[in-house]
């Protein structure tokens, strides 16, 4: 115990802490510029000076360590004059240019300035003129006002890890800069933004547009981009969202953005959003009131019905939607409808692969902390570089190398570059092999455990030697030999599995292999999650196969509690999977479809077969925020609010459910209201208040969800498994799928690019992130383009053998040559048109692999 | 991008630090003795060898003065111009390099032969004026030895 004291003011402490982290948790504020929460020590812009007796110069708060007996004192004649002192050397240059600048009122110089003075300046100088920098989209740098306090250089690189700014210069002449001096080229988190104490990095997308005292309305809610549910604070006047900022103490995102949650959210106020109902009269999309669109949807399903059964009507539910939505929304399939074929994009990969692990591990298997993982001796990467597929828990995997743990990467992960990762990267198509070899090393170093017998039996043969390996994969059995190592040393590893490797051929194997890693090093998994909600949908019963809770729709017992509980009679059959409907739309015995949320026409494989299959239906419903390549096709659009505009909640990828505020007011329904009037249209009563009435109800269907309330969700209680019962040792065989190594030498292969600046194609809908990836370019090597002649930019036609669609080529140094690379994400040039595919028996996701490309360049170009 | 002998040279300048941060400054001269000054290409490539972010390469190169910031004459003559010096009439020197080859301090000569930079005192106060071209040291200047001098360099 160390007892110190401030002001007069004696004060106990368990382990010595820096002055300033004493004198914060005794209520004493010390001032500060330089120092940050997020950042480390720094000692640069000599604002905390304190007096502290036996020592004769004034010390630094944020750099000294307390010790038994000090006496410090924080606010004292000489402490004031030395921060009077700093401050005018600040103002020196610092411009006082308050009334047109934004920082104005949340400016930390400002109140320092105001509270210490340097009333009057007594330099003659004049002050250094530096223009301000607008060659960036999204950010723009005043250098006259920087303090060069440099949290934007120690938060871009210790904590973002992107090092894409530094200090240029030296003394007087140093200013901030990105490397080309202009325009960033960067991961655009905006991090810096947060940081800046004054007006010198600045978001332009809300510049002179408001001052920060003139916000009506702050909410805290949760992004609606990918699975790691960030808090977003939502900053709003006029009834628009001015600026999204984070907050330190956030669970997940602990004050930090990236550039889709911090720049991303202008889609809400997009003039191209749904205002009114669509039907389509004579093949045409017209106008519609409310009352009309809900009662032909209410007829026209109501007819379907009785003419050819419940199960010619299937619903697609949306990752973009909230739990309740979902809730409501199978509810209504299943009991309005009557049927089971509900679906979603899930089981493009992640529904899969999670029933995989949580079959052999349990339920909640991949119900880890994401805060966690930085903690963790050893990370595994698999499947897609985690940094840009979910960027915040990205930075967790950056956090644990800094920490001293090991990244090892099966494939090429760009954003881990600079954090030491220890790699595998083996040829295209045989990551088999490889895990092969590392599950026969690590039995070979640690034994099978004898825990789990189903999966040893499954396992205790597998035999693909290092050099195996090294034959096949091209990794050398040393370098493998190091992998297998670490991983087989570490105490706490960690597995992240992307999508690139569920979506592979054979991927149930894989998943095997990945699963008998995990099993092996004794670690835990974590899912990527491309969806806000993909979790939460599942959660919700949003499956063909599972009601509410993950209780199987096969067995009676089970329904038998949701019939009681929803008084009705359950259909028995399991339904169709998403990919299941397309075929059963383009056979014809699937007569209509219910989508929400959605973009099958776009963000399904082979898209233009799906489209043809939506076409080839009696009746489309397409319920959504704007009017997507699929609510083209439909027969009735109806416009949905978007998340901004809800209360809801989200449950992200560690199964944190939390909660989705409203921010702003816009005339329209709710997802889960517009599907409760349809229902009572039909003749069926759904009827819930409120959303908050809507999770009540889940609370008291879901087991899972058990007595769980929105004071919960508030108090930060609503980690997995919440209150209530996952579904226990219920085991069943571990069946597997091998693949085909689907590889020829001198062929090149398509494969989806997951950029970390677009997210569906909601992104594309948000001014701020187009700016900084504007358009879909095919991703090629050198090699493949000096084998072309092609230049940057040149444009290119890629055919496969669903279809071809022409686009300029980008040249990147670290591609493999035997691939394209090309993002599904901008209307009319998504991979996905041109990749068919075949379904994984086992995990039912898409067989995305081998699918080769020819590329032609445009002649006249 | 640097040659095969060029990225093994700094691959072992590297090998002698801790750290792949810690080579960058002798990296930096190896980039600068390629690239003839320190830019976006000279930055990127040793950020690519060390496997350091350039961002960080470039503030760190900025920092120093003794880099050379903007391209460079061929051959680089760096007049001392402190008290001695000056006394014997290096300043005379200097408006004489501008008058008969155009080369101002920091400037460069239009052919691109010569650079000039000004340097503090390079120790030879005792045979004043003094300059450098290139590596090869000059004292006792005069305007005709220097003429006679920077012949030797085409």
């Amino acid at each position: 115990m160390i007892t110190i004291n401030i002001n007069g003011k004696e004060i106990k402490l368990e382990k010595s802490v820096t002055v300033l982290e004493a004198a914060k948790a005794a209520g004493i504020k010390i001032p500060t510029l330089c120092w940050h929460e997020q950042l480390g020590q720094y000692g640069g812009c000599r604002l905390c000076l304190v007096e502290i007796e036996k020592i004769p110069k004034l010390q630094t708060a944020c750099t000294l360590m307390v010790t038994e007996g000090m006496v410090i004192r924080t606010e004292t004649e000489q402490t004031a004059e030395a921060r009077r002192g700093m401050l005018e050397f600040l103002l020196i240059n610092h411009p006082l240019d308050c009334p047109i600048c934004d920082k104005a009122g949340e400016c930390e110089l400002q109140d320092l300035v105001e509270k210490y003075g340097a009333i009057s300046g007594r330099f003659r100088e004049k002050k250094r003129k530096i223009p301000e920098s607008f060659a960036d989209p999204l950010i723009v740098r005043n250098m006259e006002r920087c303090v060069m306090c440099t949290r934007c250089v120690r938060m871009c690189e210790g904590v973002q890890g992107a090092s894409a700014i530094g200090v240029i210069d030296r003394g007087g002449h140093s200013h901030i800069e990105p490397f080309s001096g202009g325009r960033y080229d960067c991961e655009y988190c905006g991090n810096c933004i947060s940081v800046c104490p004054v007006g010198a990095i600045m978001s332009r997308m809300h510049k002179h547009s408001y001052r920060p005292w003139q916000v009506t309305g702050k909410t805290e809610t949760i992004c609606p981009y990918c699975g790691v549910g960030c808090t977003l604070v939502l900053q709003v006047r006029d009834n628009t969202i001015k600026r999204v900022i984070p907050r330190i103490g956030s669970p997940v995102n602990n004050g930090l953005l990236c550039s889709r949650g911090r720049f991303g959210y202008e889609f809400v106020g997009s003039k191209e959003r749904l205002t009114t109902p669509l039907i389509r009269k004579n093949g045409v999309l017209e106008e519609a009131t409310w009352e009309e669109a809900i009662s032909l949807v209410a007829n026209k399903l109501s007819d379907i019905k009785a003419k050819s059964g419940s199960d010619a009507i299937a619903g697609i539910a949306s990752p973009r939607c909230t739990n309740e939505d979902n809730y409501v929304f199978q509810k209504f399939m299943r009991t309005t409808i009557g049927t089971n074929n509900i679906d979603s994009t899930a089981r493009m990969g992640f529904a899969g692969a999670q029933a995989f692990m949580e079959n052999i591990f349990g339920q909640g298997a991949t119900a880890n902390i994401i805060s966690g993982l930085a903690n963790s001796d050893t990370v595994l990467v698999v499947g897609g570089d985690p940094t840009t597929a979910n960027p915040i828990f990205g930075l967790q995997v950056r956090a644990c190398s800094r920490k001293g743990g090991n990244i090892l990467t099966v494939g090429q992960m760009k954003g881990l570059e600079y954090f030491n990762p220890v790699k595998a990267d083996p040829f295209l198509y045989t990551e088999e092999v490889l895990l092969e070899g590392i599950v026969t090393a690590l039995i070979g170093k640690k034994g099978l455990p004898g825990a789990n017998l189903t999966l040893e039996a499954k396992i205790k043969d597998i035999n693909t030697s290092l050099d195996d390996v090294e034959k096949k994969c091209g990794v050398p059995a040393k370098e493998l030999a190091r992998f297998v190592d670490i991983l087989a040393a570490s105490a706490t590893p960690a597995l992240l599995i992307g999508k690139e490797i569920v979506q592979s051929s054979g991927a149930s194997y894989k998943l095997l292999l990945l699963s008998a890693i995990n099993y092996l090093a004794n670690g835990r998994i974590y899912l990527l999650s491309e969806r806000s909600n993909e979790q939460g949908l599942l959660d919700m019963g949003c499956a063909p196969d599972l009601l509410p809770g993950y209780r199987p729709v096969a067995s009676a017992e089970f329904r038998k509690r949701y019939e009681t509980l929803w008084d009705t009679k359950l259909n028995e059959k399991t339904g169709l999977t998403i990919f299941e409907m397309m075929d059963a739309a383009s056979r014809g015995s699937l007569k209509a479809l219910y989508v929400m949320g959605e973009n099958p026409a776009f963000n399904l494989p082979n898209s233009s077969a799906a489209a043809t299959a939506l076409r080839n239906l009696e009746f489309l419903v397409v319920q959504d925020i704007f009017l997507t390549e699929t609510a083209k096709l439909a027969d009735v659009v109806l416009p949905a609010l978007s998340w901004a505009e809800k209360d809801g909640t989200f449950t992200n990828m560690e199964r944190r459910i939390q909660r989705v505020r409203k921010a702003v007011n816009r005339g329209g329904m709710e997802d889960w209201r517009i599907i409760s009037d349809i229902s009572k249209n039909m003749g069926v009563k759904l009827n819930y208040a409120d959303t908050e009435k809507v999770f009540h109800e889940i609370a008291a269907v879901s087991p899972l969800h058990r007595n769980l309330t929105y004071e919960d969700i508030e108090d930060g209680h609503a980690i997995y498994p919440y209150k209530g019962e996952p579904l226990r040792d219920v085991m069943e065989e571990i069946l597997t799928s091998k693949g085909k190594a689907a590889r020829s030498t001198g062929k090149l292969y398509l494969r989806i690019e997951r950029p970390l600046f677009h997210s569906g194609t909601l992104s594309t809908k948000a001014p701020a992130l187009v700016k900084i990836y504007s358009r879909a370019v095919a991703r090629i090597s050198a090699e493949t383009a000096a084998s072309l002649s092609l230049d940057e930019g040149d444009i290119v036609r890629i055919t496969t053998k669903a279809g071809a669609i022409e686009l300029p080529v980008s040249i990147d140094k670290a591609a493999d040559s035997s691939t394209v690379m090309l993002t599904n994400n901008f209307e009319g040039q998504g991979a996905y048109s041109l990749m068919e595919y075949t379904i994984d028996p086992v995990t039912k996701t898409p067989v995305l692999e081998g699918v080769e490309a020819k590329i032609v360049k445009m002649t006249g170009t | 991008m640097f040659n095969e002998t060029v990225l093994k040279e700094i691959k072992q300048i590297s090998g002698k630090y801790p750290t792949t941060r810690a080579a960058l400054l002798p990296a930096l001269y190896v980039a600068q003795r390629e690239f003839g000054h320190l830019g976006a290409d000279a930055y990127e490539a040793v950020s690519d060898v060390l496997g350091v972010p350039k961002a960080i390469a470039r503030g760190v190169g900025t920092f120093y003065a003794m880099y050379k910031h903007k391209p460079m004459g061929r051959h680089i003559v760096q007049l001392c111009t402190n008290v001695s010096c000056m006394i014997l009439g290096a300043e005379k020197l200097s408006d004489f390099l501008k008058n008969k080859y155009g080369l101002e301090p920091g400037g460069i000569t239009p052919d691109g032969r010569f650079s000039l930079v000004i340097m503090e005192c390079i120790g030879a106060c005792g045979t004043a004026p003094a300059m450098l071209v290139n590596d090869d040291f000059y004292e006792n200047l005069t305007e005709k030895y220097i003429e006679e001098i920077l012949e030797k360099y085409k």
